[in-house]
């Protein structure tokens, strides 16, 4: 159980505090923590989950922001986590975004929300949906409507229905005056090539995403035509699981308004898009570095935004690379990033130049990776195709939409 | 550091004060306090924000508390919450005030909105106030009756708010048996959610003390109970849901069959997007099979999948989570992941503490079918930019050697390794091959080959230049130049700053004298010379160890150094198994994250259950740290202290086996003996206290003089001792240890618990003057630990009065 909840700006000052039982946890544990995350080299390197002398702190850190929970008792580690991503993921969505700013014009949002998300410790309700119906969003509408109806309270008169109906994610009585839902395969490919150029590990991390606007309480049936590829899935509570242990269908009532339905991941892809080959020869205190990119595996849609980063070695001392497309910049930290869009028709982009070392070493023997990003539109690497969605239980037939899109995860070229 | 208690009506200098923007903020609400002009609500609304803002960034605004409760008479429901929060937060401070603000909360409580009626409900017992409480029993009694579930709900967690403000007032009105009915009857699962976390909670704390409310709180994991939870698991939302899956988790149910029901019925609850259910039901499942071999394998196969999901799918701070849980389970079982390795493959962008706790599941799961592939993919991090996971990674490589998984290629890596040249590289890699070569001889040729060729310049790190001097001492024979390397390091004796080097110097020319004496008598004169001389203590006694060593008997000498060696066969384990189970058995909670069972962070004796007292609960913790280095240090104490009065025999073996890379196998034994001893845990070593120090038999001390000092005193002791299985035995309840501790004039003060955990807390006085001694011990009787922890008036006395207090606990059950 929680006792406290922070959330820090990125200088570490205290944006709002909620205490949540009896025990008042001072705020100066923050400047405990503060301390201890502005010691660590790499803010990156604090860890989740740490023990200060009087209590212990779940950290995430969103945006610049640092939500900051506190404990004195054991408990599941997972639940405190879980929790501030939640509470993350909800702010975020009601503020069109997380900085300092944001959340300073709207704390009063913010303690409302947290108000209704947690009580005395224990988490109540997460649920987007539910939220929405107990606390406005301060978005550009409800300002209009404000104006219009002269009621400028943000909070609605009533109670959600959800509360008391049988389906928790969901209002009773919804009507939209046109009825649609749109699926969107979202994939992620992580993959990585080791310096032999072998392909050791590819994988596709996937979310099925629904955007639903349905009138009454819909009855929705999506079918997979290759479910047999899926490794292993998660769902959002509102799928019966039956009908998927039997059948492989999903059955279910969608909350309203966009939400992850499912996310799954396929193991062992054989093959990747593109390639990416970095090659390094070192001489005497010069290092030439040439990196050739292209397609492997046309996956019959463009590869766009196509980003190949990596980080200099300490001993380099400078460096001089050229791309003959796109653009390279080398940053401060000595990151370089080439970026290079869409991979042209008619010649492979390629990266070369030398790096010169600092006095003394003669060859390059800590060697870059590289991580590229990039994004394909209209395609499913996995190969999952959905074969259809039937809307049960609405008045008039809705309009329903596919789209599919796969991008880069951790997708990393060692050399 | 520790955060400076209670500051809260204290604003940190660097803050404005804000005085005279508060008295303005005065003004203006007073003004609008009567006013019902239109727009009223809107400028109030602009105010309140103002004053939230200021207590937010810590302005202390309560003078404004009697304007802001005038000003709250609206209907406007933004402003109430503003101004609940307001209230909520300095009503405590304020007790006199906050009767103000009963009046309108009241009122709100029986307000038509059902919302305004749970807000209201949960600000009143937000307030906190003892001796407000008797306006909170009536709103709450009718708000756990209220027709609305938001109310209920609200009410549920209500009255968990008023046991804690005062119990009394609680259990007079009757609260926990209408919590039990909600809890059994309400249509609503929030409110059945909120009444169990409230009855676990009131049940718990009320346990110890009543017998009634310890079997209420076994009637809650009754199979009625669990079953009527269970059935309706899908109402519950998430959070509720772990809340129940956590409570399944202690029904022992009596047979298989009700086992694999449960566990149909949960199946799906692995597939659900929350990962605080995944693994909440993951626990569940195995602590049902643990007696279930068979079965718990199968378990294992079918968490896998989620698990390894899990991981990928989340924030980088949920990943962490899991992987640590994970990482338990890989540890404990890691042939039933050796499959799935790839999935431990290290990302670039991943921080440190990921790819550290990977790369030791990689090392776990290393068998004869992935060797090659784990060390190739671990070499790859050698050469990686991110030193701390390069030097980890050669570690990893080393370890999976010593596991004899294809030893002879992972050799050559190592060896590849030492000609990348880079020095952290280096290091690492000299002391693996050290270690290698202490467990496979064998392959001396091949390493000593590529050792000679490294200059000791080229090595800085100290535990490099040990391993680079052992070896060069241990294989002087097949090394050319090992007299010429060891004499060059002995010329630059005064710049070496570890004392840990000098002293493998010492021991490696001794070892080469025997074996090349004509090359190297001069440096072993001019070695021993400058360890005579050298100002630190262990590096002059061995030196003079040697130097009498060798006047006694050169024979003897050589057999001392150079014994006939055996090969480690097992090195020393960092963890125990016995800590690795308990850490187990408290899967899915915090322990695994610190990797260290929950009794060696905290202080309490159950998890879950919400129990601290206000003050001690912050205390007990900020004293964990200190116990922690204070125990480290008495194991230093205790070793220097002790070693003048060990027996002569002994004392030689500690000698010998102070040279750390002798086959630690063939002394093992018996070096474990005498740490044994030295930790104090044996009988036999602990020198008659009672000589040293004498109790007073008639002590006396109240418990509040008690309280002050346990809070007051630093803790100078804290040991783990040990009981005696008759011990255990007689440990049916604390009276039985209480009687036993007093015939040693160590007296309680206070016992609690059951069976297998029991806490006393003692004191004692010394005879002779009013100096005293406090004692928490903490007893599980389980494992026959006991866990001590000594406050001591006089310090000094108190390694004396630990010795006394341990014997005394040892002999207990004996008679």
């Amino acid at each position: 159980m929680l006792q406290c909840i922070f959330l820090l700006s990125d200088s570490g000052e205290v944006m709002l505090e909620k205490q949540l039982t009896g025990h008042r946890v001072d705020r100066s544990i923050c400047a405990w923590f503060w301390e201890q995350s502005v010691s660590q080299p790499d803010s990156f390197k604090v860890l989740p989950v740490i023990a200060s002398p009087t209590h212990y702190l779940f950290q995430i850190v969103r945006e610049g922001i640092t939500f900051l929970a506190c404990t004195q008792v054991e408990m599941q580690p997972l639940m405190g986590i879980e929790f501030l991503c939640r509470v993350a993921d909800v702010l975020s969505d009601y503020l069109g975004g997380l900085n300092e700013d944001v959340i300073k014009d709207n704390f009063v949002i913010v303690y409302e929300l947290l108000d209704e998300m947690i009580d005395n410790g224990f988490p109540l309700t997460t649920e987007p949906n539910i939220l929405r119906d107990m606390i406005a969003p301060p978005n550009i509408v409800s300002k209009m409507l404000s104006v219009v109806t002269g009621n400028t309270s943000n909070v609605s008169d009533t109670l959600p229905g959800a509360t008391s109906s049988c389906v928790p994610w969901r209002t009773t009585q919804l009507k939209h005056a046109n009825n649609d839902v749109y699926v969107n395969l979202v994939e992620e490919l992580d993959a990585i090539i080791n310096s032999d150029g072998v392909l050791v590990k590819c994988e596709i991390f996937g979310v099925v995403e629904v955007n639903s606007h349905l009138s009454g309480i819909p009855d929705l049936t999506l079918s997979f035509a290759n479910p047999s590829i899926l490794n292993d899935v998660q769902f959002h509570p509102c799928i019966r699981f039956r009908p998927w242990e039997s059948e492989k269908v999903l059955s279910f009532v969608p909350p309203d308004g966009l939400f992850k339905l499912m996310s799954y991941r396929v193991k062992k892809l054989r093959n990747t898009p593109i390639y990416v080959k970095p090659q390094m020869s070192s001489e005497s205190g010069t290092c030439r570095l040439s990196v050739m990119v292209g397609i492997r595996n046309d996956p019959g849609k463009a590869v766009d935004s196509l980003v190949v980063q990596f980080q200099l070695p300490h001993c380099v001392s400078s460096a001089n690379l050229t791309a003959n497309h796109g653009t390279v910049n080398i940053l401060a930290d000595k990151t370089c990033s080439w970026s290079i869009g869409r991979i042209p028709k008619d010649k492979a982009p390629q990266m070369s130049g030398t790096l010169v070392l600092e006095d003394g070493v003669e060859q390059l023997q800590v060697k870059p990776t590289f991580c590229v990003g990039f994004k394909i539109m209209g395609v499913a690497l996995s190969g999952l195709k959905i074969n259809k969605l039937d809307v049960k239980n609405l008045p008039t037939p809705a309009h329903k939409g596919f789209r599919a899109q796969t991008e880069a995860g951790q997708y990393e070229v060692r050399s | 550091m520790v955060p400076p208690a209670q500051s809260q009506r204290s604003p940190s200098p660097s803050q404005p004060s804000g005085k005279g923007e508060v008295s303005d903020l005065k003004m203006q609400l007073r003004q609008l306090a009567g006013s019902r002009a239109p727009g009223t609500d809107d400028s109030k609304r602009d105010l309140f924000k103002k004053v939230i803002s200021y207590m937010t960034i810590g302005i202390d605004v309560s003078s404004v508390f009697s304007e802001m409760v005038m000003c709250s008479a609206t209907s406007d429901i933004v402003l109430k919450k503003m101004c609940y929060l307001y209230v909520g937060n300095y009503a405590k401070y304020n007790p006199d005030l906050a009767l103000l603000t009963i009046n309108f909360l009241q009122r709100d409580c029986k307000d038509e909105d059902p919302m305004i009626r749970g807000l209201a409900l949960r600000s009143l017992g937000s307030l906190r106030v003892p001796n407000l409480v008797e306006y909170l029993v009536g709103p709450l009694g009718a708000g756990l009756k209220d027709g609305n579930s938001y109310v209920r709900m609200v009410a549920a967690v209500g009255v968990l708010k008023l046991y804690h403000i005062s119990a009394s007032t609680c259990f007079d009105a009757d609260f926990p048996a209408l919590l039990k009915h909600l809890l059994l009857n309400d249509p609503d699962a929030q409110v059945v959610a909120n009444c169990l976390s409230a009855l676990q909670e009131i049940w718990g704390q009320e346990a110890s003390s009543s017998e009634e409310a310890a079997r209420e709180r076994e009637a809650l994991i009754s199979k009625p109970i669990i079953y009527y939870l269970l059935n309706r698991i899908k109402e519950f939302s998430e959070w509720a849901q772990c809340t129940v899956l956590e409570l399944v988790s202690k029904y022992a149910p009596p047979d298989s069959n009700e086992i694999f029901d449960i566990m149909n019925l949960l199946e799906d609850r692995l597939q659900h997007a929350n990962g605080a259910v995944v693994l909440a039901t993951i626990k569940l499942f195995l602590q049902l099979t643990l007696s279930m071999t068979d079965v718990h394998q199968q378990v294992y196969e079918r968490i896998k999948a989620p698990l390894l999901t899990l991981v990928s799918s989340g924030s980088p701070e949920q990943s962490y989570a899991v992987l640590s849980h994970l990482h338990l389970l890989v540890m404990r079982a890691p042939m039933l992941f050796a499959s799935d390795y790839k999935h431990l493959y290290c990302q670039y962008n991943e921080p440190f503490y990921v790819k550290k706790l990977k790369l030791e599941m990689l090392t776990a799961v290393a068998n004869e079918s992935n060797t090659y592939e784990i060390v190739t993919e671990l070499c790859e991090y050698a050469a990686n930019v991110d030193i701390p996971i390069a030097r980890e990674s050669i570690r990893a490589v080393g370890k999976i050697a010593l596991e004899q998984y294809d030893v002879n290629a992972i050799v050559d890596r190592l060896l590849q390794f030492l000609e990348m040249e880079k020095d952290y590289v280096t290091a690492e890699t000299l002391v693996l091959v050290k270690d290698l070569l202490r467990k496979y001889p064998q392959w001396s040729h091949d390493c000593i080959a590529v050792i000679g060729n490294i200059s000791s310049n080229n090595v800085q790190e100290p535990k490099a230049k040990a391993a680079l001097i052992w070896m060069l001492g241990e294989y002087a024979q097949d090394m050319q130049d090992a007299p010429y390397a060891l004499e060059g390091l002995i010329d630059d004796w005064e710049d070496e700053t570890s004392p840990e080097v000098r002293l493998h110097l010492l021991t490696a020319v001794m070892k080469c004298f025997f074996r090349r004496p004509p090359e190297t008598q001069k440096a072993l004169g001019s070695a021993l010379a400058a360890g005579l001389a050298d100002m630190h203590q262990d590096v002059h006694d061995r030196a003079l160890f040697y130097y009498r060593l060798l006047q006694h008997n050169i024979s003897v000498a050589n057999s001392v150094v150079n014994p006939t060696k055996q090969a480690v066969s097992v090195f020393a384990d960092t963890q125990s198994s016995e800590i690795k189970d308990r850490i187990f058995d408290e899967f899915n909670s915090l322990s695994v994250l610190y990797q260290k069972p929950c009794y060696m962070f905290t202080d309490k004796e159950h998890q879950g259950p919400f129990a601290f007292s206000e003050e001690l609960g912050n205390l007990s913790i900020g004293v964990d740290d200190q116990r922690v280095e204070a125990n480290e240090e008495d194991l230093l104490l205790s070793t220097t202290r002790k070693e003048d009065s060990l027996p002569q025999q002994t004392q030689g073996a500690l000698l010998v086996s102070l040279d750390q890379n002798e086959p630690a196998a063939a002394h093992a034994q018996q070096t474990n003996s005498v740490i044994d001893d030295l930790f104090g845990l044996g009988l036999s070593s602990s020198p008659s206290p009672s000589s040293l120090l004498k109790l007073n038999a008639k002590a006396v001390l109240d418990p509040t003089t008690f309280q002050q000092k346990w809070r007051q005193l630093p803790v100078s002791t804290s040991q783990e001792g040990s009981i005696s299985p008759q011990g255990v035995a007689a440990m049916t309840t604390p009276q039985a240890l209480v009687r036993h501790m007093q015939v040693h004039y160590i007296h309680c003060i206070a016992s609690g618990g059951q069976a297998p955990n029991f806490k006393l807390f003692f004191f004692a006085q010394k005879a002779d003057e009013p100096s005293n001694f406090l004692v928490e011990c903490i007893i599980n009787t389980s494992t026959s630990k006991a866990h001590i922890k000594i406050k001591a008036d006089d310090e000094s006395a108190s390694q004396a009065f630990s010795a006394l207090f341990q014997s005394a606990l040892s002999k207990f059950g004996m008679a």
